[in-house]
Formats: structure tokens, sequence, C-alpha cells
């Protein structure tokens, strides 16, 4: 009953604060804005991607015309480019282009979207260095700053908007002489802190998950019910941390001034100074591996390979011999050779970039342990991966994109070594690339523990926040 | 008198146990990361300069072929690191390092060291450039947000006026003492960057010291806007806490919304093409040619070089025809990447002007495009680099092709050059672009902090005289 009557003033005090007015409006212009850039970057995505579809559609198309003009007793333009050649279907001309969909929630965070491929030219020369390909044409200015989105407002501005409305609920009651009285009443001054932050706490995250929803809508990414409810769920405990800091600073009985001095230093430190430090920590203890040797040591391997086609398709085709069925070995076509002199590259590539990847992974696993040092880590981590625009859905797509290159060498490499003449029969069995995306349960298990430390962090500073706040008396 | 207010106000401050602690913290973070930038910058410059090394080692061993499989061939070019990019790394982590230079095609740079990292990584990346655009700012504030409120709190503002001292006089002492106390932070990381330049420049940059010295200056200039920003706030606000909140405020804006939202605004005024879009412009354009820049054929030249010569056939040419039309086709193709890539580059440019002119209202955007400007870290050194190597791939398809044309000829398809000719390629040579072309690119940003810098003397000098005394 008197829950709800200090709920009901709050309302009205809130509603007659034009400086929180104005703060609460600035704040939805900032989500809105936020939200729209994200759609505008969703949209011009999910334009590429429909392009590089089409793309693949239209390639299609103009191979069978040419195979079938070619049967039809037309001459291939030149006999580099002759599609009846399975070293020319299957390589550049015929390649297939892998693309990954932007994820269902690819609106409210950019993430690591903007920096990684989204997609990757597959054909039978797709090897790692294939995966060092720039991703999208993006000015390496703005990649540096950064996109000014939902997580960005949310891990960085979000706290702002929590700590001014939240600084002062116990201080300034005491300030103003209206706090003994209030506690004359048969209310506790730990409910009427939980109140209020309640109330706040609602209108907070109500904004700030109605903001994303309405996001989600916008852009149909309802279908994936456990992105949401993640994301929802980090917007949430992140927000709520930082009330419970509020209240825990305010059992504390200072003054406002004191408050919000101690709570925007935490902000400080926690938002701006740990991540600035973790890097440094992380670049200091853990550097990550340089790609330059890689580029000398893939060059050696080609010098090498091109000087020793002839032993190399040998070896080969003793390796694999599942490749070679109904090869003459005695005499060897070009292609073969230079398939073979590919292959040895690629795979002297493989063990180079192994060595590079194990020690990266090495280095990466060190890193990821800093961001329990910060919430705003914490929920950063979350909140990119939860959007489908984080380093592992990334990882999760180039691991297809192997597989795929893989298959792609199962179709036509048998058909190069045994020098046959492809027509347009073949294209519908062509393999053809589909993302498969990760399993709900599977972005679940990389968030819970970031999650459950987030949930325990708000219980714990709540907790500590209860206690001392038991202890507030009126006259205090 | 000035100097007695300033020196009350720098013992004020430096006795202040919250500055020496935040003092402390900004002065050890912004040490590491400039001993971590140089230490950095040093193994990546040494790390590019072998791989360069080892790229032209692999140039002059490559056998004797014909000078057109050696065009295609080709040879790698890594960007070296310039000597200031230890302070403000910029957009490199974001740009490629390495190119491959070969026959037909101008390449993208490729290996951006930020898709190694992880998405944490890039929200708080920190480099002496970061703290000194901050944090420095942040202590600033902090110094300086009760400089006047707070006198006026305690009424002593009041006594200090009585005794005669004049409104400005008093701003200019406050400003000093507050100079004095970041004095003792900034000098001693000034000395340590400016012995890591001269110890061991980690990599080539016309004039160093010169630019460092811009670079001092430009960063001078910021802080002295914000201290002037802050005095004249603290003068207005009618309690030193609402000259905190406001000037937290600022510096907000200042550096965590402004910067990302030029971002997003660069790309709705002036959007790039995607990927596939611009892969497939290429294509085509290089596939049939655009109006004005016809794609040569090899029927015609040889036609055109018969007609020349007075021969009926090409095997009686002095020279062989392939190599002509070869070059010819390079020529054509360096017209379509020039418009391909020149509209690319100049969009990027626009966008950085957008950046730039929102500086208006965040001098942050103005301070950081003058640092990676100074410390060659900006987009314009990348094109610059980018240019250059391009210019080396043509020169190095021209060398190549020219002896096709003159030492074989045509339909002779035998021909072998060696290693004479591999080593009559000059190395690539890179000069960086000197101080006068950076400034030069750079002068929209150099008014706007010109002229924060004057709004802000003026506005604190305002601030003093209008500052209610209680």
């Amino acid at each position: 009953m008197l829950l709800r009557t200090v709920l009901r003033n709050e309302r009205r005090l809130l509603a007659a604060d034009p400086a929180l007015r104005i703060a609460l409006v600035v704040f939805a212009a900032l989500f809105v804005y936020a939200l729209a850039n994200g759609m505008v970057w969703d949209r011009f995505q999910a334009r590429t991607v429909e392009a590089a579809r089409s793309g693949n559609a239209e390639r299609v198309r103009g191979l069978a015309q040419e195979l079938t003009d070619i049967a039809n007793g037309a001459q291939p333009s030149s006999p580099f480019r002759d599609p009846r050649a399975p070293i020319v279907l299957g390589g550049a001309r015929g390649a297939h282009t892998a693309v990954l969909e932007p994820g269902p929630l690819a609106a409210l965070a950019v993430g690591q979207s903007d920096l990684l491929p989204y997609y990757y030219d597959v054909s039978i020369y797709t090897n790692e260095s294939s995966f060092q390909q720039n991703g999208e044409v993006e000015n390496p200015l703005n990649l540096m700053v950064g996109r000014f989105d939902l997580a960005f407002v949310t891990v960085y501005l979000l706290p702002l908007l929590v700590l001014a409305l939240s600084f002062n609920v116990l201080s300034e009651e005491r300030e103003q002489g209206t706090l003994a009285l209030t506690l004359s009443q048969p209310v506790s001054a730990r409910g009427v802190v939980g109140a209020k932050l309640a109330f706040r706490a609602l209108l907070v995250v109500g904004l700030a998950a109605g903001v994303s929803l309405l996001g989600i809508l916008a852009t149909g990414g309802f279908t994936e019910a456990g992105r949401v409810l993640l994301w929802c769920a980090a917007v949430s405990l992140y927000a709520l941390f930082w009330f419970a800091l509020a209240a825990w600073v305010n059992s504390l009985r200072r003054s406002s001034a004191w408050n919000a001095t101690v709570l925007v230093g935490a902000w400080l430190v926690l938002v701006v100074v740990l991540p600035a430090a973790i890097n440094i920590a992380a670049g200091l203890l853990h550097p990550l591996p340089s790609r330059v040797e890689m580029i000398t040591a893939q060059r050696e391997a080609s010098n090498d390979a091109v000087n020793r086609r002839s032993e190399l398709l040998a070896r080969y085709l003793e390796d694999h011999p599942e490749m070679a069925s109904g090869v003459v070995p005695d005499e060897p076509g070009m292609a073969a050779l230079t398939w073979a002199a590919t292959d040895a590259v690629n795979g002297r590539l493989e063990e180079v970039t192994a060595v590079h990847d194990a020690r990266r992974a090495e280095q990466l696993a060190l890193i990821r342990r800093y961001r329990f040092l910060t919430p705003a880590l914490l929920a950063q981590g979350v909140l990119v991966d939860a959007a489908g625009t984080g380093d592992a859905r990334f990882a999760h797509f180039q691991s297809q994109v192997r597989d795929f290159a893989e298959r792609w060498r199962q179709f036509f490499v048998p058909a190069i070594l045994a020098d046959e003449r492809m027509t347009a029969a073949v294209l519908p069995g062509v393999p053809s690339f589909r993302f498969v995306d990760e399993q709900p349960a599977d972005v679940a298990r990389r968030a819970a523990v970031p999650l459950l430390v987030l949930g325990g962090l708000v219980v714990l500073v709540s907790v500590g926040a209860g206690v001392a706040l038991g202890r507030v008396r009126g006259a205090a | 008198m000035i100097k007695h207010i300033a020196r009350k106000e720098f013992t004020d401050v430096v006795r202040d146990g919250r500055f020496r602690w935040c003092a402390a913290l900004v002065g050890a973070l912004l040490l590491v990361s400039l001993g971590h930038g140089w230490v950095q910058a040093r193994q990546a410059q040494g790390e590019l300069a072998a791989a360069q090394a080892t790229a032209r080692e692999h140039w002059e061993s490559q056998g004797e072929k014909n000078p057109h499989s050696a065009a295609h061939y080709g040879i790698y070019a890594f960007k070296p690191r310039l000597a200031l990019s230890f302070v403000d790394a910029g957009v490199d982590p974001y740009t490629g390092t390495s190119v491959w230079l070969e026959a037909h095609r101008q390449n993208d740079f490729l290996m951006r060291p930020a898709q190694d990292a992880t998405a944490a990584q890039r929200i708080g990346a920190l480099t002496a450039a970061h703290v000194l655009q901050h944090l420095v700012p942040l202590l600033i504030i902090l110094l300086t947000f009760g400089a006047l409120a707070g006198e006026r709190e305690q009424g002593t503002l009041r006594q200090l006026l009585a005794t005669g001292v004049g409104r400005s006089d008093l701003a200019l002492g406050k400003a000093l003492g507050i100079a004095g106390a970041l004095a003792l932070l900034l000098v001693p990381a000034a000395v340590v960057g400016a012995a890591a330049l001269v110890v061991g420049s980690p990599g080539p940059a016309a004039s160093p010291l010169a630019r460092a010295a811009v670079l001092a200056g430009v960063y001078l200039v910021y802080f002295a806007a914000f201290v002037g920003l802050s005095l004249a706030v603290s003068a207005q606000a009618g309690s030193a806490r609402t000259a905190l909140v406001a000037l937290l405020a600022v510096w907000v804006v200042n550096g965590l919304v402004a910067p990302r939202a030029a971002v997003d605004l660069s790309r709705w005024i002036h959007p790039t093409p995607s990927a596939v879009e611009f892969a497939r412009t290429l294509e085509r354009e290089m596939a049939t040619g655009v109006e004005g820049i016809e794609r040569p054929d090899q029927a015609a030249t040889a036609a055109r070089l018969m007609a020349q010569h007075g021969v009926e056939r090409v095997e009686d040419l002095p020279l062989n025809d392939v190599g002509v039309y070869l070059q010819e086709s390079e020529e054509f193709g360096n017209r379509i990447f020039d418009r391909n890539y020149g509209a690319l580059w100049d969009t990027f440019e626009r966008q950085g002007l957008v950046h730039e002119a929102l500086a208006v209202a965040a001098p942050l955007l103005a301070v950081r495009t003058l640092s990676m400007g100074l410390a060659g870290t900006d987009v314009e050194q990348h094109r610059h680099f980018a240019t250059a190597a391009e210019a080396y791939r043509r020169d190095l398809m021209r060398q190549m092709n020219g002896d096709l044309t003159e030492n074989s000829r045509s339909g002779d398809f035998s021909y072998t050059a060696g290693p004479d000719l591999w080593a009559q390629v000059p190395p690539l040579r890179y000069d960086a672009p000197t101080l006068g072309w950076v400034l030069n690119n750079r002068l929209l940003s150099l008014l706007v902090l010109g002229l924060w810098l004057a709004a802000a003397v003026l506005a604190a000098a305002a601030g003093a005289r209008r500052a209610e005394v209680a």
C-alpha cells in the first residue's frame, strides 16, 4: 500500500522534473538514432547479400549459355577461359560466392560486421590466404571509431542515464529533510529506495528494451527468440548493475554531490579506463602473432611448388587416390600439374596458418578472460554475440566456408586430374553454399557465464546495498 | 599578482589527493601506452623491413623467365610504420599492411591487424593519443570545475576580488596554475616521447622532430582550449557541482557521442559502394572499357605497328607486338583503376571532411585528425603510400613490357630474361609526405582548433568578467 504511494509519488516527481524529462527525451532520441543507423546498415548488408546471390545465379546462367554455345560449335574466347576445362569452371570464372546473411538482430549491434568479411568467392583456388581478404569496403577511419549503434548506446551511455536518475534517491530525501518524515511511516529505507529504483529501472529498462524490440520487430528478428531473450537479459542486467551500484552508494549516507562524484568515477573506470587498460595489458602480455611472415611463407611455398610440379603431382596422386579415378599418370595434363602445385602451396599455407591460428587462439582465450574485470566488456560481449555480429558467428561462417571449399574441390579436382571436359549438364550438380546458423543453445552456452557473472554482480551489490540500507534510520 | 594566484592554484592542486591519484593514473597510462606503442612500432617496422627485403630477394632470384611471367609473379610491398606512429596508431590497425603488385591488376591492401583481434579490443584501444585526447581533458575538468565556482561557494571570491586583482588576471592566474600542475604530468611524457624518437625512430618519416613539435603544439592548444572552456563554465555555473555536471556532459559529447555520430553521418552523406558492387563495376569496366577509355585490341595494335614499320607480317616487326599490346592494356587498366579507386578514396576523404567539420561541435575531432595526420597514420597518408606502391607497380610493368617489346620478336614465346633485368628494377623506396603537405591537407582542422582556442579564451575572460561574486 505504502510502496504504491511511494511509486505514485515518484511518478509525479519525475513528471514534474524538467531536467529528467529532458534526459529521458535525449536518451530516447539517442536510442532512435542508434537504431536507425543499425537498420540502415542491416539493409545495406541485406542488399549486398542479395547482389552476391543474384551474381551466383547470373554467373551460372552465363556459363550454361557459353557451354551450350560451345557444344553447338562456337569457339571459346580463349583457351584459358574455356569453361569446358574443369580448372576454369571450378576456378575464378565459375566461383561461387558464399554469403553470411546478417543475423536476425544485426540492426541492434554492428559489432564486427563492418570489419570481418561476410562473403567469400569460393573456387578451387580458395585456401587459407583467401580468408585474409578484407571485409566490406569501408573507410578505415570509420572502422577505427566504430558505429553509433544500440550496443554502443547501451554500454557507454545508458549507465549515465541510470546514474542521473538514481544518484540521489536517498541522499536527496535527507538533504531536503523529508527522510525522517518518510521513515516515520511504517516503511523501511530499504523499501523506499527499492521502490524508487524499481520505478526508475522499469523506466530505463523499458526504454532500452522497448527500442530494441521495436528494432527487432522492424527487421523481423523475432524468428530467433533465444537471441532476443539474451539481448534483453544483457541489457536489463547491465542496467540493473548500475542501479544496484547507485543504491549501494546511496546506502553509504553521504551527500548527493559525493554520490554523483563516486558514481561518475565508477562509470569512468569501468567503462572508459578499464577496457583501455585491459587492451594495453593484452597487447603487452599476449601479443598477437604477425601476419607479415605468412606472406613470405606463402611466397616461398609457391616458388618451391612451381619448380617441382611433376614430382608434386606424383605425390598428390599417391596421397589422394580418391581424387585420381581415371587419371592417366603417364601424361598428366597442364591443368593436373597446376593443380598439384596449387595443392602443395595450400598445404604449406595450412601449416603456416595452423601455427599462427593456434597461437592467436591461445592469446585470444587469455584476452577474453579479462572481460570479467568490468561489466561493460561483459555486457558488450553478450550484446554483439546475441546480435550475431560477434567474432563467434563469423568464425562459424568461416569454418563452413572451409568445408564448402573442400566440397568444391571434391567436385572439380577429380575432373581436373582426369582431364575431363565439362558440359552444361554438370552445372546443376555443382555444390552451392547455404549457411547453417548457430544453434541457439550454442549462443546461450557462450553467453551463460558472462550473464551469470553479471547477474551475480547485481545480486551481490544489491545485497550489500540492502544490508547497508537496513541500518539507515530517519535521523541519520 | 597573476604569479601569486597561479602559484596558489598550483600548490592547491598539487596538494590535492584526488589530483595526485588521477594524475598518477593518467601519467602511468600515458607512459605505458607510449612505451608499448614504441616497442610495438619498432617490432612491426623490423618485421616489415625484413619482409620487404625478402620480397626483393624473391624478385631478384626468380630465375630465367619471360618478363611477362615475372610481371605476373610481381612483388609484395609492405607499408612502413612511420616514426610517430607509436604516439598515435591512427587507422593503421584498420588498413592492410601489404599489397601484392602484379600484372594487370591493382590489388587491395590485405592483412588488417584489427581483423585478428577481438570485438572487445575494438572498444577500448589505448594509445598515447587516446590518453591525450580523452583522459587529459577529463583531468583538466576535474582540476578546473571548482576553480571559480568553488571560490564563490566558499566565499573567498569576494575577498580575492577585494584585494583589487583584475578579474581577467584572476582567470589567467588560475589557468596558469592549472597549466603548471598539468605540466608536471605532460613535460615528462613529452621528454620520454622525444627521447624515444631520438633514440630509435621506428620508421621513416620526413622530419619526424618537426612533426613531433607541431604535434605537441596541437595538443597544447587542445588542452588550453579545455582549460579555458572549463574556467568559463566554472565562472558561470551556479555551483561547483553544476559546473562539474555541465563539463562532464561536454566531455561525453566530445569524446564519445560526437566521434561515433560523425561515422554514421558521414556514411549517410557520402555512401560507399559495397565490396561486391565495387568489384563488379571494376570487372565490367575492365572487360568492356567505358566511354573515353577504350579497351585496346591486340589485332588493331599489331596492324598499327605493321603500318608504322611498313611490314606485312608481325614476324617482320623489329619488336614484339605483344609487349606493346600488354603495355597498352596496362595503361587502359590503370585509367580504369584510377577512376574507381580514385572515386573511392575521394569518398573516404569527403567522409573525413564530415568528421573534420563536426569538430565545431567537438574539438576532439579536430585534434584527432591533426594528431593522426602528424603521426602519419591517417587515411590520406595511407592513400599516399598506396599511390606510391601503385606507381611503383606501373613502372615495374612498363619495364617488363618494354624489355619484352625491345628484346624479343613477335611470335617468340620462348624468350626469357634473367637476373640482370630483375636487378635493373629499382627497389621500392617510399618518401613519407612532408610536414607542409600534412598541414596543407588539414587546414580545416587547424582552423577549427584555433577557433576553439579563441572561443575558449574569450569565454573564460567574459565568464570571469561577468561572474557573480556570491
